[in-house]
């Protein structure tokens, strides 16, 4: 086995092969759950309709795979450290860029679980509506790199500070900063600041994207910019992780 | 040479850790590296490793100056580092095994590393259950696991009980004397240090202020180990001493000696030849001096910048 494949392994097990894992795995389901019985009720009572329930619902998994990706981003470097596995990591014949990929594919198996969970709420909000399809393929294309972003973002924070709490802090601060745009009234969105926020805010991105393409059946072209812009993200949080991941906070 | 260290300097957030470290180890040699604390000995550690780099100084691996062949000097080393972090929910067997594959897979079943470092029948047990001094024994696994030509050990004996500690001492010897495998060890116990190296290095205040062999350097600097031997019959005025070894206070039946430096490889011998020489003791005690005395008469001169070789 490689040795991308053995710090992957190492992750995806301390997450999902141990009670801790499916801890999380329940109550993200749970919650889920929970979603899903509250939107099915408002459509029954005709307060939403089929595809607004199925944006909401993807909303809510991008949102949940977010804040995952910058938990595990802050625990990444700044958690070994405080367990004190990290310098047997350093001292290894591992180079710093196998180990941000690891960490990173890790991120993703947890992800990736997390969006093959939501496949059924999805289908049970969504079924028998529109755009169904559409919102699992662009919660695809649009929450993995945001996610991953987010998550490369907490990885940076966690390799340069070394601290959990501040890493996870500071990177919750940040998430919250932009979801914040969705949080105010639509006027305020389209005010002058709200629409430049939007426009290089990745998890307004995502969203937009999400309510254009599930709501309003816009085609892909018109996503591009927005791809563009998730895209740029991700390689902005990479190329922050790489360089911190080169000489992390160890001591 | 498997570690050639000159003159390493080192600044950390504007701060001079290390102003001027020198450390020299060969193969086969057990190597103590002391100093009080945070005067810049794990930083010392961390230079070597490639984790900090050195301002200024020379380095040299194996032989090697190339910073760029890092990762390949790293599958030559094994590193016990002060917090032997592990992951509490794998077994020792899970843990060895995964950490193995970054070296290339096992060059020995895991029970027989176990076996060797004291933790026979643990190999199912999650690490979580293992008390500090079974961590202990699993770092030093974790370092040996591949076969390495250098070990860097902080603190290695730390949490091991008495019998722990004479098995992990005679484990190191045997690497060193029987395998070649140059060890650095980093401790405060100096009877570890007493015990297992051949050579030692003392660190105060980021300068190395003192390295060479340790026999030399007690003889250099004039250290005699203090003794207190009671007398059964008070030895006459005429009755000769070995040479190295001189009287130096009365208490009643308790004597003050004084042993130099060159006699200190055979005390069995020395204190045969006392009594064939008429000397009659029934008890010795050893009351300070060697090592002990040279650690503290170097690391209390807190300003003595001159380093010295032995």
């Amino acid at each position: 086995m490689n040795t991308l494949s053995l710090i992957t392994q190492k992750e995806r097990a301390g997450l999902l092969q141990n009670q801790r894992g499916l801890a999380w795995l329940l109550a993200y389901s749970a919650v889920l759950s929970a979603f899903t019985l509250l939107l099915i009720s408002n459509k029954e009572l005709s307060l939403l309709d089929n595809a607004q329930v199925v944006y909401m619902m993807a909303g809510t998994v991008t949102a949940a795979g977010t804040m995952i990706a910058v938990i595990l981003g802050a625990d990444a470097f700044a958690g070994e450290r405080e367990r004190g596995t990290l310098v047997p990591l350093l001292t290894a014949p591992i180079t710093a860029d196998q180990l941000l990929m690891g960490k990173a594919l890790g991120l993703l198996s947890a992800w990736g679980v997390m969006y093959v969970l939501a496949l059924p709420y999805l289908w049970a909000v969504g079924v028998g509506g529109q755009n169904l399809m559409q919102a699992i393929i662009y919660l695809a294309l649009f929450g993995t790199p945001v996610v991953l972003g987010f998550g490369y973002l907490a990885m940076a924070l966690s390799a340069r500070t070394g601290s959990v709490m501040t890493s996870l802090l500071t990177s919750l601060i940040i998430l919250l900063f932009s979801a914040s745009p969705l949080l105010i009234g639509q006027g305020l969105r389209n005010s002058v600041i709200g629409k430049a926020l939007d426009m290089v805010n990745p998890f307004s991105g995502a969203l937009n994207t999400f309510d254009a393409v599930i709501i309003d059946s816009d085609p892909f072209s018109s996503q591009i910019s927005r791809l563009i812009l998730v895209i740029v993200w991700l390689v902005i949080t990479f190329i922050a992780a790489r360089l911190s991941a080169r000489r992390p906070v160890f001591r | 040479m498997l570690i050639e260290a000159s003159h390493l300097k080192l600044s950390l957030a504007g701060r001079h850790i290390l102003h001027d470290v020198s450390l020299h180890l060969q193969a086969g040699e057990i190597y103590g590296l002391l100093g009080p604390n945070g005067v810049g000995k794990s930083t010392t550690i961390a230079v070597l490793l490639g984790l900090y780099s050195a301002d200024a100084g020379l380095l040299s691996l194996f032989g090697e100056t190339d910073k760029q062949n890092a990762k390949e000097q790293r599958r030559r080393i094994g590193v016990m580092p002060e917090h032997a972090g592990f992951y509490d929910w794998m077994t020792a067997n899970d843990y060895l095994k995964w950490y193995a594959g970054f070296y290339g897979g096992l060059q020995r079943p895991v029970p027989e590393l176990l076996e060797q470092v004291g933790l026979a029948d643990t190999k199912n047990q999650p690490i979580g259950q293992f008390s500090r001094g079974m961590q202990q024994r699993l770092g030093l696994a974790r370092a040996l696991l591949h076969g390495p030509e250098l070990l860097i050990l902080d603190e290695p004996t730390n949490g091991l009980d008495p019998r722990g500690r004479r098995e992990i001492h005679n484990l190191l010897l045997n690497l060193a004397h029987e395998h070649q495998v140059g060890i650095l060890l980093c401790t405060h116990l100096l009877d570890d240090v007493d015990r297992l190296c051949s050579k030692i290095g003392i660190i105060n205040q980021g300068r190395t202020v003192l390295e060479g062999s340790l026999s030399e350097l007690l003889n250099q600097q004039q250290i005699g180990r203090h003794f207190r031997l009671h007398m059964e019959v008070p030895a006459e005025d005429q009755t000769p001493l070995p040479s190295g070894v001189s009287l130096v206070a009365q208490e009643g039946n308790w004597w003050h000696f004084v042993v130099n430096a060159e006699n200190q490889n055979s005390f069995s011998t020395l204190w045969q030849d006392m009594l064939k020489a008429g000397w009659k003791f029934s008890e010795i005690h050893e009351e300070g001096g060697g090592l002990e005395e040279l650690y503290l008469r170097l690391t209390t001169e807190a300003n003595k910048p001159d380093r010295k070789v032995a």
